[in-house]
């Protein structure tokens, strides 16, 4: 890890929350030469919580990655795709039980918790696109998008549920 | 220790190395009788060059775009970037240049003394073009990996045999079809002539990922155990697609059909993975596959959309696509194929059955996803699709 990702360790982060993902954009902004090495990342992907709301319904974060970077997050009460290229929606449970994995692997998650692994026959994430040229972004840059998850190991995540 | 072999003791070989005599003669007779206006350039060459004479034509810029500098965008200086340059970044509908003038060179004056490159033939832009084929190349530079460092070789575990030789199979099929997805390209490259350079860049970036992805199944197939078995029906699908009778129709069997599926094996692959080192391996070439994909929808629709007629250019593609959708099937029912998948689904030879039940699924998903990839480049598939929509396993028990 590099002296500046070093810097970016916080206190814990709770998850669900636009500070969680945006905790990944900064560590991933912070390790330019990984990125450089894996290449441009030039997508919108959106990860769906689908109940992670505040009412137990959906809650979504949208990040832009443009070139070697992720250059917004946003939050949206709503599974509804917008400008995302696509989603990976799953269920709160879910998306614990991966970044526990993660963080128990040291920032690598086991065979049966990789982004494909969970998400590949449709159960438990499932990867939602408007047309399948823009689902393929999802498998075009699948590397990236497994190491910005995986980035999650580098601090504490906390759960509400 | 055995005796040195000594030269004069050598045999003939039985044939000349490499070449047939009348192909060298031909070649003779070409350059020394029938083109006539390379010599007469050489001649003017020389008679220059020992007159000590000059011709600094090069430095009048009468006909050229001299004096527009292209200007880089933040990732540096993409094609894109130099498109917008007035000039360079008209990309004729019909090509007329045969030879290897660039686009956007000071080339009309020569052109009557220039030669004709007879294997230039897919001279229509929209037999070839794609929106997103300068994006995808920048991509593919971009993202391009080594099978021999990027791959976290040495945590390669033994697996139990079943499941080492389901893997090992799995990468003789991917090591066998890998590399028709270079030799298509390359076929086509050849004849596509230099105006349409953005295309040809992008399928050169295709070829190397092919090469790599044969390399690094070989590689993993050997460290793991060996190479097992070929097949036929993996061959007849290739040469389908080798035969294709035009670049449209081999792309779509090629790009949209057949690495369609072959991206599904690969997702598959990374989510049957009994190693990080065949994770790993099964993501970044999911990543190219997906890339190649692409092209293959944005050429169709692109394909489909410019067609001065377009009804009859769709029924041209809907009769290649009920042969070709067969004879791809042909590999994608073979039992070197679906068995060890099975097998590595259902995490052991044991557990097979439980495997094909997986595989039911997941066929299911990717005739889905083929027949949206086809409906999205404006080529509805949904009625005349010959491969069944569900994985006819046991239908006749």
């Amino acid at each position: 890890m590099s002296a500046a990702a070093d810097t970016l360790q916080t206190a814990a982060v709770a998850f669900p929350s636009r500070a969680w993902f945006q905790q990944l954009a900064d560590l991933m902004n912070a390790n330019r030469t990984r990125q450089e090495q894996l290449g441009y990342v030039d997508c919108i992907a959106q990860f769906t919580v689908l109940d992670g709301g505040a009412d137990g319904g959906p809650v979504a974060y949208r990040v832009t990655f443009e070139e070697f970077s992720a250059i917004a997050v946003a939050e949206f009460a709503t599974r509804e795709l917008g400008d995302a290229d696509f989603a990976l929606e799953g269920s709160a449970a879910t998306w614990r039980e991966m970044i526990e994995n993660i963080a128990a692997n040291n920032g690598r998650p086991d065979l049966e918790h990789s982004l494909n692994r969970l998400s590949h026959m449709g159960t438990p994430f499932k990867l939602v696109a408007e047309d399948p040229v823009r689902a393929d972004a999802y498998f075009r840059f699948n590397q990236s998008l497994q190491e910005f998850v995986d980035a999650s190991a580098q601090f504490t995540t906390l759960f509400d549920h | 220790m055995n005796e040195p072999v000594r030269i004069e003791e050598l045999k003939p070989l039985a044939e000349p190395y490499l070449l047939k005599e009348e192909q060298l003669a031909h070649y003779e007779k070409a350059y020394r009788s029938d083109y006539q206006a390379w010599a007469q350039v050489l001649g003017e060459n020389v008679e220059r060059i020992r007159r000590g004479s000059y011709s600094l034509h090069w430095l009048n810029t009468d006909g050229g775009h001299w004096g527009k500098r292209a200007k880089p965008s933040s990732r540096g200086l993409t094609y894109t970037d130099i498109n917008r340059v007035r000039g360079y970044g008209d990309i004729p509908a019909q090509a007329d240049w045969m030879n290897f003038a660039p686009r956007g060179s000071i080339r009309e004056p020569y052109r009557d003394r220039m030669p004709i490159v007879d294997d230039y033939i897919v001279t229509a832009r929209d037999e070839l073009w794609a929106d997103n084929v300068i994006t995808l190349y920048e991509e593919a530079k971009a993202r391009q990996w080594n099978a021999t460092k990027d791959i976290p070789w040495d945590e390669l575990e033994a697996l139990p045999e079943d499941l080492e030789k389901a893997t090992c199979q799995l990468c003789t099929f991917l090591t066998e079809v890998e590399f028709v997805a270079g030799d298509f390209p390359a076929k086509w490259l050849y004849r596509t002539p230099q105006d349409f350079l953005e295309v040809k860049s992008f399928l050169a970036t295709q070829l190397m990922d092919e090469a790599r992805h044969q390399e690094v199944f070989r590689k993993r197939a050997i460290a793991g155990g060996g190479l097992l078995h070929a097949s036929p029906g993996f061959e007849w699908a290739l040469k389908a697609i080798l035969d294709a009778p035009s670049h449209t129709m081999g792309t779509f069997l090629l790009n949209l059909l057949g690495e369609g599926l072959v991206l599904s094996v690969f997702r598959a692959g990374e989510m049957i993975a009994k190693t990080q080192v065949d994770k790993e391996i099964f993501r970044r070439c999911l990543q190219d596959e997906a890339r190649h994909v692409s092209y293959g929808v944005l050429e169709l629709k692109n394909y489909l959309a410019t067609h001065p007629d377009r009804e009859r250019g769709v029924e041209e593609m809907h009769r290649f696509a009920d042969v070709g959708e067969q004879v791809i099937l042909t590999a994608f029912t073979e039992s070197a194929l679906v068995e060890p998948v099975a097998v590595l689904l259902g995490g052991g030879l044991k557990q097979i059955d439980k495997g094909m039940e997986g595989l039911g699924h997941m066929w299911r998903v990717f005739i889905e996803e083929y027949l949206q990839r086809c409906k999205a480049a404006g080529f509805d598939r949904t009625e005349r699709c010959t491969i069944p929509l569900d994985l006819p396993w046991g239908v006749a028990a």
